[in-house]
């Protein structure tokens, strides 16, 4: 067995062992959030590193591929820049700083093995450990009735859509008899008329519906993202989607596209999961709440790239999910920055084209790429996405979508007026950015509109990554 | 012309003005105002000037596309970077060039969050301008959302008249627009099964089948048409306008509105001529309603504001008529009377900015007498509505004359109904004239200070102009014919 193969996630289990140690230790945040920023950045280099690696591992229920290592790289960037927001981790008590940065790392190593999963077994056991952290993570909001009942709503959908999910394994397992991808691969494509089959499968992904918010398992997410704490928040946003859409691509191609019963399911899940998150969205008054809806209506996008079930489609979902990384990160940073430790409402963002002109231009840019206008990432996501859904016909689907983008714009666009028009009732002071997160705006805004100027590279990337999933 | 003028990348040069012009203002502290404006005149003149270049260097008798630029942008999916003019899309670039100019000039005086103001124009007018050059339908709807989205806070920021209003509704409806062409946009690309986004060789003969070009043209035509001010989708339009600064309100109307004609005329016609011949017939009905509706519209007004936005309704009205006909005297009048009515409502905007930020009030039963106290800012007030008239030697009479003499032979009574909707606008019009500027005066604006030298250049550029195409109208309709002729004779039979 080739050991370095496993290098990326030896470097995160390593990193959770450190935190582990320093919660013996008198608590001590700026050593936690020192220790934390500079191991998750050498994770990030790891990752890179290691983004050519290839082969199999543990009897071939784990594999490293291309399009893994690619996924790898996004989670521990993801990992980063939530540890990055830390300075101030007003949100969890500092006893609690050192298990916060453990669990963090731990999720993060959890969806690492998730994306490289190619056995039933393995898969569900990397998933479980994923949210297992989660949970956690969630109740260690300071704040205890937010993060507890918060806490208890995940932990509940979570379990109740895991069951669901091992009750579908089991299905997919009995019908045939393998918990290999690589062999289900060969016997689903010939399998998509079984009901037996078909449900399986369908029940299998509500797991992954589950980390997406897929209506229906799409209730937990407003809560949740309100009451956690921030980080948490944005690393459920940000990289929990990127793990999910991952894993969701490779299940799905399994099926080799052969399913019209699959894509027309889909696509209702698509067509109800957007518009339920816009509609909901409007009403919000809860900035956190709603990027939550947000995030629902996101992930219908989404599903419309995957259940083109085609080359093209898995390669704009694969190219949607950094951009919906940085997208929602660049949200949240300015939630952090401007909320601290409390919550936020959309007016409290009144005044930040004067408070912090950068911080204003960053949420903009962010807000006008979640709403897919170019020139931004997000925009070229979309247009990959509708482009491979024409190519299958659905051009009624695509129309739907685009009306939910003219709904989704009309928040945004409330979002955008708080913080550019809206003056505050107080004078608030302005706000005083430290140069790495001045550094870190500037970064964010300038990727957003050079990917979307730009896209060649990261659609290089993310063609040749699914290439791995055929 | 030597052949290093033609080939040196003119058109990327103007995009490049553009964003050098952001860029710079960007990076220009807040309080440097006078810097700021500086920046934006010369700026905006430069683009003025290299817009003016291209259209007196087009070669007309070699005619098709010139000053083409080609990059490969993604390959993999066939973008292309792919720029040129031709006889439709330089008098639209002309006019940006003057619209832009003197718009940042009318905009001298502004003195609120200058900085942001200046930046994102120049954002818009970057869109504009890369929509009108850009010959690939990726960047075309690049460009399209670029030029919308700094609008809205171009108008809620700096607005007057329930500008979080207007900006929402604007905004909303111009991107409900785009939700159509994306989808269109895709839907062509996708079927022609050539993987490319470059409208030359979508444009070929035979690429659509009639069904996809119904379909895409349908959604062309309402997603610009929205834009264009296509009755019954031009609601947006009037309280936009309204809601808008003097500048924006300039450009809007001048300019972007004529994107959504244009849009029509480049995609719609130009990839679906099957469909455009199929949808003629609803163009030119709903085109003659709204010629009608914003004339009788513009007579209820109270809103000096109003009038012009409802009068823009009835004259893009024009310009989809000429459009439906399918005939080169229709598409000529047509392109004429998109620069003539960018130019002319311009004028019209910056007379009427000059007006409200003196007197503040746009209320046409509060003014009155204004020929006295400010004789030279009536002056190009009456000059604009002359010209939104129709009167001989001004003009946007070259346009209505073309539109209509091909819309009464093509469509007998739509053209009648058109052309007393003209005689109607030309009462409301004349109406205000005399309501604002002459009868008794209002005794509380006689000390305002008529217009100074300085802030009348904007206005004698704009006035300049329409005297010169309006006795010379054969400099444009010389230049429109190089593209409308070869257009309609390579159509299929």
């Amino acid at each position: 067995m080739n050991w370095l193969i496993f290098t990326p996630e030896l470097f995160f289990l390593a990193s959770a062992g450190t935190f582990l140690g320093l919660s013996l230790l008198p608590a001590d945040s700026r050593r936690d959030y020192l220790t934390a920023i500079s191991l998750s950045a050498m994770g990030v280099g790891v990752c890179i590193a290691g983004v050519t690696l290839s082969g199999d591992l543990f009897r071939d229920t784990y594999r490293v591929d291309l399009f893994s290592q690619v996924f790898k790289t996004l989670l521990a960037l993801g990992f980063f820049l939530t540890v990055f927001l830390c300075t101030d981790l007003d949100g969890v008590a500092e006893k609690r700083h050192s298990e916060f940065y453990c669990l963090l790392a731990v999720c993060t190593l959890a969806m690492m093995l998730l994306v490289s999963s190619v056995h039933l077994l393995t898969i569900w056991v990397a998933l479980e450990l994923s949210s297992y952290s989660l949970y956690i993570l969630v109740f260690l909001r300071k704040d205890d009735r937010l993060g507890v009942a918060a806490g208890l709503k995940y932990f509940f959908i979570g379990a109740s859509s895991s069951a669901v999910m091992l009750f579908g394994l089991a299905l997919l397992y009995g019908a045939t008899r393998t918990g290999y991808l690589v062999n289900l691969l060969t016997i689903l494509p010939g399998a998509m008329d079984q009901p037996t089959v078909v449900i399986g499968l369908l029940m299998t992904l509500s797991g992954f519906f589950f980390k997406l918010a897929i209506f229906p398992f799409h209730f937990w997410a407003p809560d949740v993202y309100e009451g956690a704490a921030h980080q948490v928040t944005s690393y459920i946003a940000t990289v929990s989607k990127v793990a999910a859409i991952a894993i969701l691509l490779r299940v799905v191609a399994l099926t080799g596209g052969g399913s019209a019963y699959l894509g027309h399911v889909l696509a209702a899940l698509a067509i109800v999961t957007m518009t339920v998150g816009n509609l909901s969205a409007i009403v919000q008054k809860d900035l956190k709440k709603l990027l939550a809806y947000s995030s629902i209506a996101q992930a219908g996008y989404i599903l419309i790239g995957i259940l083109s079930m085609n080359a093209a489609g898995y390669t704009a979902a694969a190219f949607y999910a950094p951009a919906l990384l940085l997208m929602k990160f660049t949200c949240f940073m300015v939630v952090v920055v401007v909320a601290g430790g409390g919550n936020i409402d959309v007016n409290g963002l009144a005044g930040l084209h004067r408070r912090s002109p950068l911080l204003a231009l960053a949420l903009m840019m962010a807000l006008f790429g979640l709403a897919g206008i170019p020139p931004t990432i997000g925009f070229t996501g979309k247009l990959l996405i509708f482009k491979a859904a024409m190519e299958n016909g659905y051009l009624v689907l695509v129309l739907i979508a685009m009306a939910n983008v003219v709904v989704s714009l009309y928040y945004y666009l409330l979002v955008i007026k708080a913080a550019y028009l809206t003056e505050p009732e107080n004078d608030e002071p302005d706000l005083v950015l430290s140069s790495p997160v001045r550094i870190l705006a500037v970064t964010l805004v300038t990727v957003i509109v050079i990917v979307g100027i730009f896209p060649k590279y990261l659609i290089d990337i993310a063609r040749s990554a699914v290439q791995a999933l055929l | 012309m030597s052949m290093a003028f033609a080939n040196f990348p003119w058109l990327s040069t103007l995009l490049l003005t553009c964003v050098i012009g952001l860029l710079a203002i960007l990076f220009l502290p807040e309080d440097r105002v006078k810097e700021i404006k500086w920046v934006s005149a010369v700026l905006s003149g430069l683009t003025f000037a290299v817009s003016l270049g291209l259209f007196i260097g087009y070669d007309q008798a070699a005619g098709g596309l010139q000053f083409v630029e080609k990059v490969a942008w993604v390959p993999s999916l066939g973008i292309s970077y792919h720029n040129g003019v031709d006889g439709f899309s330089l008098p639209m670039l002309l006019l940006t060039g003057i619209v832009f100019f003197t718009a940042v000039l009318t905009m001298w005086e502004l003195q609120y969050r200058v900085k942001e103001f200046f930046a994102l124009t120049f954002l818009l007018v970057a869109g504009v301008f890369g929509l009108f050059m850009s010959m690939d339908l990726f960047f075309i709807f690049v460009w399209y959302d670029v030029s919308l989205f700094p609008m809205y806070l171009l108008i809620a920021v700096w607005g007057s008249t329930r500008k979080e209003y207007g900006a929402m509704k604007l905004t909303l409806y111009l991107l409900a627009g785009s939700a159509l062409i994306l989808p269109a946009i895709v839907y062509l690309t996708v079927h022609s099964g050539m993987g490319t986004f470059d409208l030359t060789a979508l444009m070929q003969p035979g690429t659509f089948t009639p069904h996809q070009q119904k379909v895409a043209f349908f959604l062309f035509y309402i997603g610009f048409g929205i834009l264009a001010g296509v009755w019954p989708f031009h609601t947006w339009s009037p309280v936009g306008h309204v809601a808008a600064p003097t500048g924006v309100s300039m450009i809007h109307a001048g300019v972007l509105m004529k994107i959504g004609a244009f849009g029509v005329l480049r995609l719609g016609m130009f990839l679906c001529p099957v469909g455009w011949a199929y949808w003629a017939q609803t163009m030119a009905t709903l085109a003659a309603i709204g010629i009608v509706y914003g004339a009788l519209a513009g007579l209820l007004q109270k809103d000096l504001k109003y009038v012009i936005g409802y009068s823009s309704v009835s004259h893009m009205g024009i310009v989809g008529l000429g459009l439906s006909t399918m005939t080169v005297d229709g598409l000529n009048g047509a392109v004429f009377q998109m620069f003539a009515h960018g130019i002319m409502t311009a004028l019209f905007f910056s007379a009427v900015g000059y007006i409200y930020d003196r007197t503040h009030t746009k209320v046409i039963a509060e003014l009155g007498g204004l020929s006295n106290t400010m004789p030279v800012a009536s002056t190009y007030f009456i000059i604009a509505a002359l010209t939104g008239v129709g009167v001989p030697c001004l003009a946007s009479f070259w346009g209505e004359l073309l539109v209509f003499l091909s819309a009464f032979s093509v469509y007998p009574v739509r053209g009648a109904a058109a052309i007393c909707g003209l005689a109607i606008s030309a009462l409301f019009i004349l109406r205000v004239v005399q309501k604002t500027c002459y009868g008794p005066k209002n005794e509380k604006f006689s000390h305002i200070e008529d217009i100074s030298p300085i802030l009348g250049v904007p206005r004698v550029i704009l006035v300049a102009v329409i005297v010169i195409f309006g006795l010379f109208p054969f400099l444009m309709f010389d230049m429109i014919q190089t593209a409308s002729i070869p257009f309609l004779n390579g159509l299929p039979q």
